[in-house]
């Protein structure tokens, strides 16, 4: 008979207990959660005030297009492709480029060997 | 290798001031924070990609990112034989006044150079320029990628299309963890922090007459990953660090402060030449949609061969919608002006890329490039900016 007694389960003092834990818990989610949305809600106007700083200055510019801008001109003339203009040239390749996730290592031995070679 | 522990140890770290709230387990884009309701949270690095939105919502200011203030920078500073240069991602310049009372948005670059020079910096450049040059090498990269997939001869070597944007560490960082096959679709163009670093110390270096071992590079970012890609190993190709050290917008104006500097009453000053200069293509990089923009003006041109009138592409490429997209028209000059409807696609916030990228590995897409910037909104809303507790 003990096995029925025993699955009476709990008593008036741990129900309240228990109760009182998870009414807690749910007010305090709640209010986590407000404050979260309330700071999502209120972000997209500061994203969208600071968007339209870029755009205002973007106007601004005397040259808006990357290839127009003098300093770019002069570091493929003089460096990047000596004597022309030419994107993607050898040494913009090595400087300008990488690899990425399991090409890193041997990429960097090939890095390696370059700089030897140029010391 | 240089402070390996950023590597190693992660960039954004779970204080004690963590009330376990969960708010920030919403926002992660990779379920890299663990804990649960009421139990102090801990981020798993293996899958963190440093974006530090966790960082820049967090309702209790308990979360950080790892400082290279005191460590790196100070100390280069205060080396008389380091000549330490700057450089300032476009979104900075927009944000950082917010830390002297300036409404977002505000236009702080002339002042921001100014200080920089007051902090000791002994030349102060623009990311911006980099940005420029990211859009000849990537926009370069995409027509040969589009000339490959058209057959046209000598373009054999071009990679796969859609093509997708590699400026953002975090989603480079996502790609790698998550998606390891669609890496040959990456533009292989480093960033425009990275690309600065290799220039600062090779023409740079030419131009001013100064031994490249001297030179320490130091970039001012909006972001919290930055500090990550500035320590990965493979950008050494110069033979030295491509960056040195990297400080966030937030810190920045602490420096500011620390020195005692009156910002706003700062006289407006200039970036120094060579690498410095910038143009408004460059500007947007900053904000969603931005890349992509200062592409197509590139693209359109050299490939028609014909002036843009219009330039913005307003409707479609703008705006804080999680994924745009948008066809352009571009008649190309070397295949006899037979009109070339370029299609590409926009996304913001990694959340939303999944998708996206599951179409590309299908060979469902429909796009020729894609942007996508991290953070909901782009650089501008990046992990390092201002934190706006005003919207708490």
């Amino acid at each position: 008979m003990s096995i029925f007694t025993e699955k009476v389960g709990m008593t008036r003092r741990q129900f309240l207990k228990g109760s009182g834990m998870l009414a807690v818990a749910v007010i305090v989610s709640g209010v986590f959660a407000k404050i979260g949305f309330d700071a999502f809600a209120a972000s997209d106007e500061y994203i969208a005030q600071r968007a339209a700083g870029l755009y205002t200055l973007d106007e601004k510019m005397a040259l808006r297009k990357s290839h127009e801008n003098p300093e770019i001109i002069q570091i493929y003339q003089e460096f990047l492709s000596p004597g022309e203009q030419k994107y993607l040239s050898e040494k913009a390749h090595h400087l300008l480029h990488t690899k990425y996730g399991k090409d890193i290592p041997s990429f960097i031995e090939e890095l390696k060997g370059h700089s030897g070679e140029a010391a | 290798m240089l402070s390996s522990t950023v590597l190693s140890d992660g960039i954004i770290h779970v204080s004690d001031k963590c009330k376990a709230c969960d708010h920030c387990t919403s926002i992660c884009p990779t379920h890299a924070i663990q804990g649960r309701l009421g139990e102090k949270h801990h981020i798993d690095i293996k899958k963190c990609i440093n974006c530090g939105q966790c960082l820049i919502n967090c309702p209790f200011g308990a979360i950080d990112d790892i400082s290279m203030v005191d460590e790196r920078i100070i100390k280069a500073l205060n080396d008389p034989g380091k000549f330490v240069v700057v450089q300032e991602a476009p979104a900075v310049r927009v944000a950082l006044g917010e830390e002297f009372g300036q409404a977002p948005g505000t236009n702080v670059k002339h002042k921001m150079y100014a200080a920089l020079r007051k902090l000791g910096f002994d030349k102060v450049y623009d990311t911006e320029f980099t940005a420029d040059l990211t859009i000849t090498e990537e926009g370069t990269e995409l027509i040969h990628r589009v000339f490959n997939a058209l057959g046209v001869p000598g373009f054999e070597h071009a990679g796969p299309l859609p093509q997708f944007t590699s400026c953002c560490p975090a989603w480079v960082k996502y790609a790698e963890d998550k998606y390891p096959h669609v890496l040959p679709h990456i533009s292989t163009a480093k960033s425009p922090q990275q690309m600065f670093g290799a220039v600062s110390k090779t023409y740079l270096a030419e131009k001013l007459g100064i031994d490249p071992a001297s030179i320490y590079s130091v970039s001012v970012m909006p972001c919290t990953a930055k500090k990550y890609e500035c320590d990965r190993p493979e950008f050494m190709a110069s033979g030295f660090r491509d960056v040195d050290a990297v400080m966030t917008t937030r810190e920045l104006a602490q420096m500011i402060q620390a020195a005692g500097i009156d910002f706003m009453s700062l006289e407006d000053e200039q970036a120094d030449r060579f690498i410095g200069a910038s143009t408004g293509a460059a500007t947007i990089f900053g904000v969603t949609g931005g890349v992509m923009e200062a592409a197509l003006r590139t693209a359109y041109e050299v490939l028609s061969g014909e002036t843009l009138g219009k330039l913005d592409f307003n409707e479609a490429v703008r705006g804080l919608k999680p994924v745009r997209e948008a066809t352009v028209e571009i008649p190309v000059k070397a295949l006899g002006g037979k009109v070339l409807p370029v299609s590409v696609c926009i996304v913001t916030g990694t959340k939303y890329v999944d998708d996206v990228i599951e179409d590309v590995l299908a060979g469902r897409s429909k796009y020729h490039f894609i942007e996508v910037m991290n953070c909901p909104g782009g650089c501008i809303n990046g992990g390092g900016q201002p934190i706006r507790r005003d919207t708490y």
